[in-house]
């Protein structure tokens, strides 16, 4: 009887070879054996020669990127470029200085994440502390979804909608300024923040808050004592990040900034129109001829951008393995 | 009374944060509210009969004998209107009459010529037709009211004399009459006044039921069609009955709106009356009827914006978003099998993460410069391509823009399939391709399409990287992939801030951003159910 079983077993194994294929011998001979150990060396190599393709996108970018804005950069002075606030790139006595632009970037960056930061951050904690995982997990898309919408349309609301609004109940004479664009950069920037910050605060753990809970903390002082010192690496991350989609946006601020190469004037007057870097990039770049001094410049520009980004990327990446250490013990 | 304030402190604390989340959302719906609501109409909204004569000449859409009856239907109470002005025109437009008159006289002198009429009956016939010009052209000038009648009555008396019955000059005795019947009720000393308000007049009707019916057909098409839509023809309406002005509001600086009737301009004049004819009997000239406009989505727009859809612009975003996707997820997926299954934590490995990173934190204008530099003017010339913008080269761009997210995505889903079926598989004598093929990605498969959805919706919707690349404004439909196209992110932003036709018309304005939203937002709307099923379908395990 148990006989007859196995035997139809195995027939039926045998007829059904397509259930598990087998691809390696298992006896192998010592030709198979080099063959196999060649096969998955060349694989693997050339997965790895596949995915370096990664890196060499970045190296083309940062090379042809730095190709273009090296001629001008031999051929105008840097301190010139960076110290200058004069920017008359098709005027006979051409002047390429791009501190107001540079400034107006800095600018808008700094109000949006004055905004941002502590709106997502609170965000983060009601995720994290405060609400249930049913709530969460509803408010949770609801927040992502605001990093669906694409910037051009955060622009075209920030040019239709808001700036008529504010000119209408500010009294301004214009309503593309610093204080639209930065709401907008604010408003977008907020779910990397919410989330990145809600991931940190999640991966402190459950034990340090019991803990503190015990010697009879409140959720307040717990979150502020415990909690976020122990995730501030991840937070810091959430930060940094926040400050380069709002360094690095271009729509927005193209449409919304006002595009006027000046220092807001008294500084603190937020409802000045000024210009970034990335509006320069992308409004010029369409009425210069290509190779003459204003196209490269632009080119000069995207470097110093680049290099802003470059660095924050970096300084979140130390960040991050400092935090991915502190997770890890 | 510590802990009072610690209470307090922790309860004001909660409360901030739901104020946050709150603000959040709020910021979602303001931001999405007023678009939605306003692109909507470029779907949904009430045509009118000039609609219809629209759609059938650019579209072909509708029967011929419906839209015609309709037209007869809605001119029977045009026909009013127009009368009205054409009298009270006749009667001020002195200028216009003059050359009329002048031009019967040129032509009935040639028709005299052409008949051999010859001698001494030509030259009295001339003669005569010329005294008769005379009298009518004073007749047109004058602004008194006595002299108009008495060189009326003189024309009117050769009239009698059957002197020219059955030529052109009878046309005389016609105006003679029209004018001497409108000049009746009208205060002449005011006739250069009203020639110019009734020249406004005419263009804001225009602007309401189309061209008028002396007019001959505009160039362009814009200008053919009178109000498509009940609220451009209710704003229409507006402006026929009144009159803006800006006053200045006193020693302030502010100037403030003024709104007069436009019917007292032309009070006691005939004209008086249509002013409540018009609004009376609007539904009965432009025949409205709510529609759904779904062709919204495939038509080609023309002139400008102006009238039309978002077909091209729809298929452009189509268009590169494949193209970019074919290039993007296939490498993608291989990064990360890669970085998952085979890389250890060495000096390379190492640099291609901060590559990854780096890659994910560019500016997204910063790739349009790369775009251009690098596929635009280097590379395509090398492998025989023209060198300018272009679908292919947009999607390239894109295509490494949307790299990091594709490989993040794809490294967790592949990351998150539990460790036992790979030794399953294993065990069971599957090599290692094999078993990434046949149980890691099948099983990682949900994970990934949610990264590639989510690619989707970025590449759509990104803008910077194509301005130098390969999209624009308006233009035909592309070719082949080695021509730019119209995408609905670039339309958007040349809508906003670009193209002045189209800020006359912002349902449409405002219908292609909210296209392109809530396509985005379709699409993000999947990947994210997507996730969360996927999220329990682990739990489970």
């Amino acid at each position: 009887m148990s006989n007859i079983t196995i035997n139809n077993l195995a027939s039926n194994i045998r007829s059904n070879k397509a259930a598990v294929s087998m691809t390696r011998p298992l006896l192998l001979t010592p030709n198979q054996d080099i063959r196999g150990y060649l096969l998955n060396h060349v694989g693997r190599f050339s997965l790895l020669l596949i995915t370096c393709s990664t890196v060499l996108a970045v190296f083309l970018i940062f090379y042809f990127v730095i190709k273009e804005a090296a001629p001008f950069l031999r051929e105008f002075s840097i301190a010139e470029f960076l110290g200058n606030a004069n920017w008359h790139p098709e005027a006979d006595d051409a002047e390429f200085g791009t501190l107001a632009i540079i400034v107006g970037s800095l600018y808008i960056t700094v109000i949006s994440i004055l905004i941002a930061v502590p709106i997502g951050l609170l965000a983060a904690v009601f995720l994290s502390d405060i609400v249930s995982f049913r709530i969460r997990s509803i408010t949770k898309p609801i927040i992502e979804l605001l990093a669906a919408i694409p910037s051009v349309a955060y622009g075209f609301y920030a040019v239709l909608v808001l700036a008529p609004w504010m000119q209408k109940y500010f009294g301004l004479s214009s309503g593309t300024n610093i204080l639209n664009a930065s709401l907008m950069l604010a408003v977008m920037a907020l779910p990397t923040i919410v989330s990145v910050a809600e991931d940190a605060l999640t991966s402190a753990g459950r034990e340090l808050r019991g803990a503190s809970y015990g010697l009879g903390a409140t959720r307040f002082e717990t979150i502020s004592k415990v909690v976020m010192p122990a995730a501030s690496s991840g937070i810091i991350v959430a930060i940094i990040l926040g400050i380069m989609r709002a360094i690095g946006e271009t729509m927005v601020v193209w449409m919304a900034a006002g595009n006027a190469n000046q220092f807001p004037s008294p500084w603190w007057n937020i409802t000045s129109s000024v210009r970034t870097m990335t509006a320069t990039i992308a409004g010029d770049m369409a009425e210069t001829p290509k190779g003459s001094d204003h196209y490269l410049s632009l080119f000069a520009l995207a470097v110093v951008l680049l290099l802003f980004t470059f660095t924050l990327n970096l300084v979140s990446e130390y960040f991050m393995s400092r935090a991915r250490k502190k997770a890890g013990h | 009374m510590r802990d009072y304030i610690r209470t307090v402190a922790d309860k004001s604390f909660s409360i901030m944060t739901i104020t946050a989340v709150v603000l959040i959302i709020l910021a979602l719906v303001g931001i999405l509210f007023p678009m939605i609501s306003k692109g909507s109409k470029a779907v949904f909204f009430t045509e009118t009969i000039e609609f219809r004569k629209m759609q059938f000449a650019k579209f072909g859409r509708g029967s011929k004998e419906e839209i015609e009856s309709q037209a007869k239907e809605s001119d029977e109470y045009r026909e009013v209107v127009y009368e009205k002005l054409t009298s009270f025109s006749r009667g001020i437009n002195s200028a216009k009459l003059i050359k009329s008159t002048r031009s019967i006289y040129r032509n009935y002198g040639k028709s005299l010529r052409y008949q051999g009429v010859e001698g001494s009956e030509y030259a009295n016939l001339r003669r005569n037709a010329k005294r008769l010009r005379d009298h009518l052209c004073d007749a047109f000038k004058a602004t008194d009211k006595e002299i108009i009648s008495k060189k009326i009555a003189e024309v009117l008396d050769v009239k009698y004399s059957q002197m020219f019955a059955g030529t052109q000059i009878e046309q005389y005795f016609t105006i003679a009459k029209e004018y001497l019947e409108a000049t009746e009720t009208i205060d002449l000393s005011r006739k250069d006044e009203y020639t110019k308000k009734l020249k406004e007049l005419r263009e804001l009707l225009h602007q309401l039921l189309g061209p008028n019916p002396d007019e001959k057909t505009p160039a362009l098409s814009m200008y053919r069609y009178g109000a498509t839509r009940m609220d451009m023809a209710n704003i229409a309406l507006d402006n026929f009955l009144w009159i803006e002005t800006w006053v200045q509001n006193g020693d302030r600086k502010s100037l403030m709106k003024v709104r007069t009737p436009r019917k007292e301009s032309f009070a006691g004049t005939p004209i008086e009356t249509i002013f409540d004819y018009i609004p009376q009997n609007l539904d009965k000239m432009l025949l409205p009827n709510k529609t759904i406009y779904w062709q919204y989505f495939i038509d080609d727009s023309t002139p400008g914006h102006y009238f039309g859809g978002i077909g091209p612009e729809i298929l452009g975003t189509l268009l590169i978003t494949a193209i970019s996707i074919l290039f993007a997820v296939p490498l993608g997926i291989i990064c990360a099998a890669y970085l998952v299954e085979c890389a250890k934590d060495n000096f390379i490995v190492r640099i291609i993460r901060i590559s990854i990173n780096t890659l994910a934190g560019v500016p997204s204008i910063v790739f349009g410069l790369f775009g251009l530099a690098f596929f635009v003017i280097y590379l395509f010339p090398i492998i025989g391509l023209e060198s300018k913008s272009c679908i292919l080269a947009a999607s390239l761009t894109l295509a490494i823009l949307t790299l990091p997210v594709v490989i993040r995505a794809s490294e967790e889903a592949i990351r998150s399939v539990p460790q036992r079926y790979k030794e399953a598989s294993l065990g069971l004598g599957a090599g290692k391709f094999s078993t990434f093929m046949r149980v890691t990605l099948p099983t990682a498969l949900p994970g990934i399409m949610t990264g590639i959805i989510l690619s989707i919706s970025r590449v759509a919707g990104e803008t910077a990287p194509i301005l130098f690349t390969g999209a624009v404004a308006l233009g035909p439909l592309p070719e082949s992939i080695l021509h730019p196209t119209r995408t609905l992110s670039y339309g958007s932003y040349d809508m906003a801030v670009g193209d002045r036709i189209s800020q006359m018309v912002p349902h449409n304005q405002y219908g292609m951003i909210v296209s392109l939203v809530l396509l985005i937002m379709l699409l993000n709307g999947i990947a994210i159910v997507l996730r969360t099923r996927i999220s329990k379908k682990l739990q489970q395990h």
